[in-house]
């Protein structure tokens, strides 16, 4: 008998999972996809009473996606969704983990929903860091350990979190209490116009896509523009990135974020043909072999004048790009408390990266142009 | 006795070679005529070459030379000294006050406010800090000798110096961020490369006292491997040459380890080697063979680190390990027991 009343029950788990994918089926096609040109790492749908944000790539080789449900208080999803987490939209009080992600709250003008950040000292910009000393948004300690329980006195409606790998003890201890961590990938971006797209994603969180559209377009047209009026400068400059530790050089790989910039600059960078994560190590020899007579070299490391790089290493006097003060570096520019503005602000103006670098390479395309993150040494 | 002049001729035959070979090696492949030219300051057909074999390669070789010798005689002394095979030139604890001086200067500005000068100190930061760390430790441990009678304690209080300062380390990484933390290991890892001459110069000077005192030692090193007792019946005055030893061991291990990192295993390997080569526990035939002998192992080491050819380097104390542990397991399997 017992046996009969398994098999029954396990009859009836199965016929109700059947029911279930049908119904999903239907929920889905009524979805209105936003359009996402030149991000790869997330996609947002709008349906009636929610929206599903994906995130596809949250750490590079993530082996799964993660789905978003994001709806108004109290909205009844359909029972067969299938979701990691669910926001309550629109968000009132957030709390971000990156400077990377402060300019869009800013542009988006909901730097006041912003009520917690870890290690405040590395936010530079002005409007953020006077909420920072107001004491309305709080310090939630260092990196990637998150001070659960502050976090869990400020109750924020959602934390976006980034993780370089799965498996985050931090956001597992936060998610069990109830409040929803979202990955953002956008450091995963490989074009810079894509991370500058994820002002879509935060849009998303205060149904604000319109607005976070407008601006997306404002910029890749500013930033098209700029790539066209260079491609006009018929001499392509050779371009050094990176600095020495010890003995080895290192410098961004040729398929990444920085070089593509060097690239639309209409310049040459001459590490172009490498391709890789992160940065690649090279013996001191190689580097001076190939690139010492090379035109310009920018973002030395943190360097900031030419006597600091002399007093790290006489090597770097070889080089004709130092000894023509041709060196350019995003160090010197920094917020009140240290951080420098290139690390929060680029990402989200790829922009005035580019114009920045067009100005070095060919000053006589943009002769007006005042730079904003890199300047010359001292 | 003719027998070892044939050895030390053999040696430094040997070490002529692999500094040879240890210049002619690296990333970019240079012409062995270019080499010699540059080397006599002849016209080369490219200017980077020959600044890559003066000011990069040379001062590299000689590094290599004074940091292997150097760290071997001092892992030969500690081992006498403390007539423990497992002793080394880092047991009193001075790469540990070395590491904490530089832990301090890169990752203590995360943990004391502010936002540290950036991934590219300037060397002598490093250079100094290192210098310091150790040289506390070394006061902390000469003071502790003359208190102490038991030579085993020093060991033991070495041992407790450097699990101290590993655990203030490790607070200081705990809240570091990672650019810090990795220019610490990197620190870590060792490196031979990137010292101007005047460094190896200031290297060598202190290289060359530390070999100087340690000459000095020999005798009482000798009546040491007899036992304290007996060594003090034959009128070696205990306390003197403890100071001696230490002292001479800090001057070497201390000054090597400000300006190229905590090397790894040389210091503890490289006597074992030599002693399973040449069957003599005279310290008059044992020091020139480990000083020899270190040299020769670190050129070696540094020139399959640059991977010659390709546009990669090692960190150096990978390879150290990598290559010497399999040696000196093949030579104690063969010959089936410790030589010590």
């Amino acid at each position: 008998m017992k046996k009969i009343f398994f098999l029954l029950s396990l009859l009836f788990i199965f016929a109700c999972k059947e029911q279930k994918t049908k119904e999903s089926n239907l929920s889905s096609f009524q979805g209105k996809e936003i359009e996402v040109s030149n991000a790869n790492g997330f996609s947002i749908t709008n349906y009636d009473d929610y929206k599903i944000v994906t995130v596809n790539n949250p750490w590079p080789k993530a082996e799964k996606k993660f789905t978003y449900v994001l709806s108004r208080k109290g909205t009844q999803l359909p029972t067969d969704l299938e979701y990691d987490q669910r926001v309550t939209i629109p968000v009132k009080k957030i709390v971000v983990t990156s400077t990377t992600h402060i300019p869009s709250l800013e542009s988006l003008e909901v730097e006041n929903t912003l009520v917690g950040f870890p290690n405040t000292k590395y936010v530079s910009s002005k409007k953020t860091r006077a909420l920072i000393d107001a004491g309305q948004v709080k310090e939630l300690g260092k990196n990637e350990s998150i001070n659960t329980e502050v976090l869990l006195d400020i109750q924020p409606d959602v934390v976006i979190g980034f993780a370089v790998e799965s498996g985050n003890k931090t956001f597992e201890t936060i998610k069990k209490s109830g409040i929803p961590v979202i990955y953002n990938g956008d450091w995963t971006e490989a074009d810079p116009l894509g991370k500058a797209e994820w002002i879509k994603f935060f849009g998303a969180f205060y149904d604000k896509e319109d607005l976070a559209t407008t601006i997306f377009n404002q910029i890749k047209t500013e930033y098209n523009k700029a790539k066209k009026l260079a491609s006009k400068s018929d001499h392509q400059p050779n371009v050094l990135c990176g600095a020495m530790y010890k003995d080895v050089w290192y410098l961004p790989y040729g398929d990444s974020w920085q070089a593509k910039f060097i690239d639309d600059a209409n310049a040459n960078y001459l590490y172009t043909n490498t391709s890789g994560n992160g940065s690649i190590s090279l013996a001191f020899e190689s580097v001076l072999e190939k690139s010492q007579k090379t035109d310009y070299w920018i973002a030395p490391g943190a360097f900031t004048s030419y006597d600091a790089m002399m007093n790290a290493s006489e090597h770097y006097n070889k080089f004709e790009a130092f000894q023509q003060k041709k060196i350019y570096s995003f160090a010197g520019v920094t917020g009140e408390t240290g951080g420098a503005l290139y690390y929060e602000l680029a990402p989200n103006r790829p922009d005035l990266v580019l114009k920045d670098l067009i100005k070095i390479f060919h000053p006589e395309v943009l002769p007006n142009y005042e730079t904003t993150f890199f300047k010359p040494l001292e | 006795m003719k027998n070892l002049t044939t050895y030390l001729w053999v040696g430094i035959f040997i070490l002529i070679l692999a500094t040879l070979l240890n210049i002619s090696l690296g990333s970019v492949s240079i012409p062995l005529d270019e080499i010699v030219k540059s080397i006599f300051h002849l016209e080369v057909s490219k200017e980077s070459w020959q600044y890559i074999i003066l000011e990069y390669r040379l001062p590299k070789a000689f590094t290599a030379i004074l940091v292997g010798s150097g760290l071997a005689l001092s892992g030969l002394l500690m081992q006498t000294l403390f007539r423990n095979p497992l002793a080394g030139p880092y047991v009193l604890g001075l790469s540990s006050g070395a590491s904490l001086g530089v832990a301090l200067v890169i990752m203590g500005s995360s943990l004391f406010g502010g936002i540290a000068a950036g991934l590219f100190l300037s060397k002598w930061t490093l250079v100094i800090a290192s210098s310091l760390g150790s040289f506390l430790v070394l006061l902390a441990i000469l003071g502790a000798s003359f208190k102490i009678k038991d030579t085993m304690a020093l060991l033991i209080i070495g041992l407790m110096f450097a699990s101290l300062t590993s655990a203030v380390v490790s607070v200081l990484s705990y809240f570091s961020p990672s650019q810090q933390l990795q220019q610490y290991i990197f620190w870590s890892f060792g490196s031979l490369g990137n010292l101007s001459w005047t460094e190896v110069g200031i290297l060598f000077l202190f290289w060359l006292s530390g070999i100087i005192l340690s000459i000095f030692c020999i005798k009482n090193l000798n009546s040491l491997l007899l036992g304290e007792q007996y060594a003090k019946s034959l009128g070696t005055n205990l306390k003197q040459n403890r100071f001696l030893v230490i002292f001479a061991t800090s001057l070497l291990a201390g000054s090597i380890t400000a300006f190229a990192g905590p090397i790894a295993f040389i210091g503890l390997a490289v006597p074992h080697l030599v002693r399973q080569i040449i069957p003599s526990s005279n310290h008059l035939v044992l020091v020139p063979a480990v000083i020899l002998a270190g040299a020769i192992l670190m050129l070696i080491c540094d020139s399959i680190a640059q991977i010659p050819g390709s546009e990669l380097t090692l960190p150096i104390n990978a390879i150290t390990s990598i290559i010497g542990a399999p040696v000196v397991i093949w030579l104690l399997v063969r010959k089936k027991k410790l030589m010590f």
